[in-house]
């Protein structure tokens, strides 16, 4: 039993940081209806980068690696919009040409991580170490560090989202984009905003997870797909049913990987959304016929 | 204040709007009626930079706007109030009403058009925390003139405001559009059916077939017997 508990901590854990990841993803869409296909690339530069400075070039401190890596995911993400995305807003079959588009980016970030890094896995060391005795209950401190890491971005993106001028014009452009350029909002400005917080909440999600899996130049396709799942089996544009979608996703990583293996967690992962799609064909929460 | 010359604009193929040519001077309001279908729509949205022309100026203060991109007109106080409305159904009201303050010469003055808002359409008050998906037709409609107001406009394009409203609703916005024009703004106004804002306007053209089947001030219109016939129905 006490075993099954520190399970659960470590699932709810994870479940914070997959929240961070699908989040961005699900932003890049429901704002910018970009279906990015390089997002899991994203979610490897990330790591790679943190790996760079913490480990491979460098010894700084974990606090020093996000302060400096999630600004660049930032301006990687603008950057990307501003030169391959931006372009393609002015064609008619812009929704398919995005897709093959940052397909084709994927396959250039990774290859370039190939080329840079070379082909062996590496990996990122815990944030700390050593393990604190709460009632009973053994729980790492690096199981602490992500909790708190990721639970300081999340509300700091809630509070962004809610409260900021430039949050609530983003879902603005989400709920209806020729309403937010009616009332004088700058569309492709918004774009290119909400793309690289996209990339930021990847490339975060990827310093995070590091630790618990091997880095390797395609290991973030993984990612992209976990991303997909949460955000299908929440119910696509559902802040709140990614939210619940993250955590069960992430418990349930956490239970199989303890009893199983971490081999059979995206085979879970799949039954999961397959028993949700067929008891809410929309999801946990999207509803079954979104209007406006 | 508004000049549009020759402009003409297309949807694909398919020519919308005609070789059209039209004033609006500082503080008048101006009404263009038409059939459903005849361009009207599509020539607010040309204005207000959601269309571009194919060809044509579009004067505003004496500078060309055409092309320019919605927001930059925006900020210049050019605002549409679209038929279809475009509200954002998760947002509160009042989160509705503070985007409408999204420009920045509007942000200055939120708190003063909040209120201005809110002594015209005191029932936008009480809805202050709903969310607009929930509000009736004639309630959205209300949010959808006082978010245009609360961007500072100096011209308003209103697209068929009264457009699937009660008519005593009808009648009311009318009359804030007139008390608009008297404090100063310049409207132009786009409706189907002419009704009583005909008589209240300084300007009328006809539209038909995205061009201009008349223009003549608000006396000439209401005696030309052709006019009053075909497009005012009044016999």
């Amino acid at each position: 039993m006490r075993e099954f508990i520190e399970v659960l901590i470590t699932g709810i854990t994870i479940g914070i940081v997959y929240f961070l990841v699908a989040v961005g993803f699900t932003l890049c869409y429901g704002v910018g209806r970009v279906l990015n296909y390089s997002y899991g690339s994203f979610f490897t530069w990330g790591a790679y980068l943190a790996w760079v400075l913490a480990v491979g070039y460098s010894k700084l401190n974990y606090v020093l690696v996000f302060v400096i890596v999630l600004p660049i995911m930032f301006f990687l993400g603008v950057a990307v919009d501003q030169v391959l995305i931006r372009p393609l807003r002015k064609r008619p079959e812009f929704d398919f040409s995005v897709i093959l588009v940052t397909l084709g980016l994927a396959v250039f970030l990774d290859n370039l991580v190939l080329v840079i890094f070379g082909a062996r896995t590496k990996s990122l060391p815990e944030f700390l170490t050593g393990s604190v005795k709460l009632g009973g209950f053994t729980i790492s401190w690096q199981l602490i560090a992500m909790f708190i890491f990721a639970l300081v971005v999340a509300v700091v993106l809630f509070v962004f989202m809610a409260r900021t001028r430039t949050g609530m014009s983003m879902r603005a452009v989400a709920q209806d984009p020729t309403g937010a350029r009616i009332v004088g909002i700058p569309l492709f400005r918004v774009f290119a905003v909400t793309f690289g917080i996209s990339t930021l909440l990847c490339g975060a999600g990827g310093i995070l997870l590091a630790p618990r899996f091997f880095m390797t130049p395609t290991g973030g396709w993984t990612f992209l797909v976990k991303a997909l799942i949460i955000v299908i089996a929440g119910g696509l544009g559902s802040l709140r049913g990614t939210l619940y979608a993250s955590f069960m996703l992430g418990i349930i990583e956490a239970i199989v990987g303890w009893k199983l293996g971490l081999l059979w967690v995206m085979p879970f992962w799949f039954l999961v959304l397959f028993l949700v799609l067929l008891v809410k064909p929309a999801g946990l929460f999207g509803a079954t016929a979104r209007k406006g | 204040m508004l000049e549009v010359e020759n402009i003409n604009a297309f949807y694909g193929e398919y020519q919308a709007i005609h070789d059209i040519s039209l004033k609006v001077a500082e503080g008048q309001l101006v009404s263009i009626f038409g059939p459903n279908g005849h361009g009207k729509s599509t020539l607010l949205k040309t204005i207000c930079g959601l269309m571009k022309p194919a060809s044509g100026v579009i004067r505003f203060d004496g500078h060309e706007i055409q092309g320019l991109p919605s927001h930059k007109l925006v900020e210049m106080g050019i605002v549409l109030i679209s038929e279809e409305r475009h509200l954002f159904p998760e947002m509160t009201v009042m989160e509705n009403l503070r985007l409408g303050a999204y420009a920045k010469p509007a942000r200055k003055k939120e708190s003063e058009n909040l209120e201005f808002v809110f002594t015209m359409f005191p029932k936008l008050k009480t809805l202050a925390k709903k969310r607009a998906l929930s509000l009736s037709g004639g309630e959205a409609r209300m949010l959808a003139i006082g978010r245009g107001l609360m961007s500072n406009a100096k011209f308003l394009a209103v697209d068929e405001p009264s457009f699937g409203l009660a008519p005593i609703l009808r009648v009311q916005v009318f009359e804030q559009i007139v008390a608009l024009r008297d404090r100063g703004l310049s409207i132009l106004l786009v409706e189907q059916t002419t009704g009583d804002i005909a008589e209240m306007s300084d300007y009328i053209y006809l539209l038909e077939d995205g061009r201009i089947a008349f223009s003549g001030s608000t006396d000439q219109a209401l005696h030309d017997d052709a006019v009053r016939k075909v497009f005012l129905g009044i016999t």
